[in-house]
């Protein structure tokens, strides 16, 4: 049980950053609920990244208490009620400094693997 | 319901959400429900834990982090248990002395009085210009005020019973502190009984009579005196002989006047005024009272102050004799609680309570300084937690629990040291001087403590912390920190250090220094009279047993003369008061030549002269040729002579006045004076005195009678004080069951009870002294081992190249003997700038006396440069292979 734990603690200390930077940028294109969120990344990412539930949450709870994004309790249009995480506009500062940073170092990368 | 439940159940409604959504979708799909609910749990895995993990973002985070911090601190101290050891006892030390302190001086000068709003409380006393003397005041003075003032809610008065009293209870008669209460007494103190209905509130004035015949009794009195019997209301209480009738039990712990704050509460008995025709001048002949009074809400006292000063004059004014209108022109208005404490014993306490202050300063510098020193030997620690990532601020607060972690451990070894401190202050503190050493801790004490405890913890390990976060971590990696280039500034901190706790351990030794010559000088002072092998006996006398009857004949006589017959009794004589026994005082206006004189009174027996060995200025002692029908005599102490004789230089001149008729037609004619001049402090010559003898006072020496009211019976012998005392209670138990209350003590415990606050401070300066002159050696001990197992290799570097071993024990013993200096020299400074504080407790030393500062120095010097010595010696005997090969 304890070893389980840690894996999903590792997962997200693994993810974190580039995880938190995705779900920022899917609640740019509106409110969404978790499990909206998970379609959406799984969606646009052309069905690679699957996120797992154990990270999805864990960093929804952490973005809402750094302030990054705001939640409330709302009906689906399938009449569920399930809370909706919104971007704030910190979240919005911090996804523009996550994204520079990703450029920079995505670009970096690139430079290596290409030299 | 709680936040936290909340929050709980809406993250399991968000996860079931989810899981709805998910299964829907699998279905919209085209998958069969079954199909689609065991899809949709295998792909969300293991729910309980998810929540978990997700909870863990809720913010205690922060707790947990404490308890690992926590954890790792103890974990620490574990694996070095010398260090956890030396740093707990040190700051223990300095806690427990702190908070022993300040137990003490909450109890005597912080605590309000256990009144309903004490602090608007105010006692009201007439004096004259430069409170010479100070007055109660009489009736007509206080119906003045009353009538005149409006800074006062009310004005309440009460005096003490004249003589001793005795409560006759159930069984033996009990001493106890009678009072006379205005009516409205009670009532201004917002007092209510436990039982009774105590007295009617009701202004005071001739003709009140509501409570007349009424008791009330303290709940002491009323246990020990009638075994607590609930039906004693409406019972009849004999109060030396007189019957009251009870009408009041006041609650545990109610007392009026407070002798002392705090002090053990004795039994009392309070009965109300009766105000006639004693009280209708403002003579000698009237009743004195002690005058309390309320100020009125929103009255400041010194406006107070302003409108009786006023009113004073007017009062004054009514004095017919020139002389006593001087004498109460004046009127001191001070707060009940101030009035309580002497100023002597408050400002010897704030002085303790400074120079506990200052040890526990030495003791958190000493730790800051083993902190330092770990926090170097750990550098490299910290430098890989910083490389792994581990942020300042995480590394701070680890470094600071560690820190909270030992404070800890020392506020409650601390607890313990203070506990053991104040009883075995309650052994040292003389009885006179009273002051309330109980060891409850309560709620002010555990806040001081543990404001104590976090100040310590901040202080020692703070800095150290910051110290070694700032440090870069890239060279400590490198280089193992062992010499690193960063040791060299850190030693020179520490250095500081040491010479701070050297400055601050000479000014505690240094006024250690001055109250003990202080006290030998007071030793030392000739006091004119012997003080080895007596044992006196303040004798409890019942009073009223010996209304119009000769107390000489029926107690004293045969009394002394079975003392006198006593196995291992030399002499056995009676005097009012054995010299500094501070158990009475009565100051008498006396015609001498037609011009008014003031002085003490006293009676003694002839054998006094030769029990304390006391030798004649002048003339002789009384003798027993002095016989109840011889010439009246007197006895005078020099300061009489100085004050009143005709020729000022010759004694003897005095000799054959008068001074006073000892009844109609008998007049004392002086027959010697006394070579003493020590008789109410060690420290000051005594007042004016008047000694008459014993045998001539008789029920018709007037309205002072001074062989009832007080006197101590002294015994000069070869046996010891506890074999003794037994056999003299035994004796006046026989004489009156009463006198086997009388309190014992020797002449010797006398005279050193009498130096009070200066031996308190002395024995808790001890105390202090010794333990900041440990601290700082083992201070300046450990920096200087921790520098020279830091210097190994460079030590033996330089033995390999030529250097002495002289040359090295010099080396350490020089950066010794600079850190000692410097800290002498800004503690001689600091010495000589608390001066101040001390000077009031020095007799016959100044607070800047040359001896005692050089003494201190180099006495703080000396135990330095031996501390210093053995890490100099493990120094010089380096051997230069080991030292080279251990890198």
């Amino acid at each position: 049980m304890k070893s389980e734990h840690e894996k999903y603690r590792n997962r997200i200390d693994l993810l974190q950053g580039t995880l938190d930077m995705l779900i920022l940028q899917s609640l740019q294109w509106g409110p969404q609920h978790g499990y909206g969120v998970s379609q959406a990344l799984r969606a646009r990412s052309g069905e690679v990244l699957q996120v797992e539930t154990g990270s999805l949450y864990p960093a929804l709870h952490r973005m809402e208490r750094q302030k990054w994004i705001a939640a409330e309790w709302r009906q689906t249009e399938q009449n569920q009620r399930a809370r909706f995480y919104k971007i704030t506009a910190e979240g919005r500062r911090q996804l523009a400094t996550d994204r520079s940073k990703w450029n920079t170092m995505v670009a970096a990368i690139a430079s290596i693997l290409e030299a | 319901m709680t936040r936290f439940s909340r929050r709980k159940r809406d993250l399991d409604e968000e996860i079931e959400a989810h899981r709805r959504m998910a299964v829907a979708e699998r279905i919209a799909r085209g998958e069969s429900e079954p199909e689609a609910r065991a899809a949709a749990e295998r792909a969300m895995g293991n729910l309980p834990l998810v929540k978990d993990v997700t909870r863990e973002q809720w913010g205690w985070i922060w707790l947990e982090r404490l308890g690992q911090d926590f954890r790792y601190a103890v974990r620490q101290m574990r694996r070095s248990p010398g260090f956890a050891i030396t740093a707990i006892g040190t700051l223990a030390l300095g806690i427990g002395a702190a908070a022993a302190m300040f137990t003490v001086v909450d109890h005597a000068l912080l605590r309000p009085l256990p009144y309903k709003d004490a602090a608007r409380l105010v006692t009201l006393e007439e004096e004259g210009p430069g409170a010479k003397n100070v007055w109660n005041a009489v009736w007509v003075d206080i119906a003045q005020w009353r009538s005149a003032s409006r800074s006062f809610e009310d004005i309440a008065f009460s005096s003490g019973m004249r003589g001793r009293t005795f409560l006759q209870g159930n069984s033996a008669a009990l001493q106890v502190d009678g009072q006379e209460v205005s009516p409205n007494l009670f009532a201004m103190l917002g007092a209510k009984t436990a039982l009774g209905r105590g007295f009617i509130a009701e202004q005071p004035s001739f003709g009140a009579v509501k409570n007349a015949g009424g008791i009330v009794l303290s709940n002491a009195a009323w246990h020990d005196a009638f075994g607590g019997d609930r039906n004693i209301i409406g019972r009849v209480a004999r109060v030396n002989d007189e019957p009251w009738t009870v009408i009041g039990v006041m609650p545990p712990g109610f007392r009026f006047p407070q002798s002392f704050r705090g002090a053990p509460v004795g039994p009392l008995v309070w009965v109300p005024v009766h105000l006639g025709d004693k009280d209708t001048g403002r003579d000698y002949k009237s009743d004195h009272y002690n005058v309390i009074a309320r100020l009125r809400r929103g009255v400041k006292i010194e406006a107070a102050r302003a409108e009786m000063a006023t009113i004073q004059k007017q009062v004054a004014a009514q004095y017919e004799d020139p002389e006593e209108r001087v004498d109460h022109s004046l009127l001191d208005v001070e707060r009940y609680g101030d009035s309580l404490i002497d100023a002597d014993v408050k400002k010897a306490l704030l002085a303790l309570l400074a120079a506990s202050g200052v040890l526990w300063l030495i003791a958190s510098v000493n730790v800051t300084n083993l902190l330092l020193a770990r926090s170097m030997a750990r550098q490299r620690e910290i430098a890989m937690r910083g490389a792994l990532g581990a942020s300042r601020g995480r590394v701070m607060q680890q470094m600071i629990v560690e820190g909270l972690v030992i404070s800890g451990c020392a506020a409650v070894l601390g607890v313990g040291l203070a506990l053991g401190a104040i009883s075995l202050t309650k052994s040292v503190a003389p009885i006179n001087l009273n002051v309330d050493f109980s060891t409850h801790l309560d709620l002010t004490i555990l806040a001081a403590l543990c404001g104590l405890t976090l100040l310590s913890a901040v202080l020692s390990s703070a800095w150290p912390a910051l110290m070694a976060v700032r440090a870069p971590i890239e060279p400590a990696l490198k280089q193992g920190g062992q010499q690193a280039g960063s040791g060299r500034r850190h030693n020179r901190l520490r250095s500081g250090l040491v010479a701070v706790e050297v400055a601050m351990s000479l000014t505690l030794l240094v006024a250690c220094g001055l109250l003990l010559r202080t006290i030998y000088t007071l030793r030392h002072v000739p006091l004119g009279y012997r003080t080895d092998h007596i044992v006196v006996a303040n004798l409890s006398i019942p009073s009223w047993r010996y209304v119009n009857k000769s107390v000489n004949a029926t107690l004293y006589q045969p009394l002394l003369e079975r003392a006198q017959h006593l196995h291992g009794v030399q002499a056995a004589g009676l005097i009012s008061e054995v010299p500094l026994g501070k158990t009475f005082n009565i100051m008498l206006t006396l015609r001498m030549n037609g011009n008014n004189i003031s002085a003490a009174l006293k009676t003694a027996t002839p054998d006094v002269q030769r029990i304390f060995g006391m030798k004649m200025l002048a003339g002789r002692f009384f003798s027993n040729d002095d016989t109840p029908i011889s010439q009246g005599v007197a006895v005078v102490n020099p300061a009489f002579a100085a004050e009143y004789a005709p020729n000022k230089h010759d004694p003897s001149s005095l000799l054959g006045m008068t001074v006073w008729n000892l009844r109609e037609g008998m007049p004392a004619r002086i027959i010697g004076v006394l070579d003493n001049e020590r008789q109410k402090t060690v420290a000051e010559p005594s007042q004016p005195e008047v000694e008459v003898c014993l045998c001539q006072i008789t029920p018709a020496s007037g309205i002072y009678q001074p062989s009832t009211i007080a006197m101590d019976l002294a015994v000069r012998t070869d046996r010891s004080p506890s074999q003794m005392i037994p056999e003299l209670r035994d004796l006046l138990r026989q004489a009156s069951p009463e006198l086997a209350n009388s309190r014992f003590s020797t002449m010797d415990q006398i005279v050193e009870d009498s130096f009070g606050s200066q031996r308190l401070a002395a024995h808790l300066l001890e105390v202090f002294g010794s333990a900041a002159l440990l601290l700082c050696v083992a201070g300046l001990y450990g920096l200087l081992a921790y520098v020279v197992s830091q210097r190994t290799r460079e030590l033996g570097v330089r033995i390999a190249l030529g250097a002495q071993r002289g040359n090295l024990l010099w080396l350490v013993m020089r950066q010794a003997g600079v850190m000692l200096l410097v800290g002498v020299f800004i503690g001689l400074g600091l010495a000589l700038a608390s001066g101040r504080l001390v000077r009031g407790f020095l007799y016959g030393v100044k607070a800047h006396d040359g001896w005692t500062l050089a003494g201190a120095a180099l006495l703080l010097f000396a135990s330095g440069m031996l501390a210093a010595w053995l890490p100099a010696r493990r120094a010089a005997r380096v051997n230069p292979m080991e030292a080279l090969r251990a890198e």
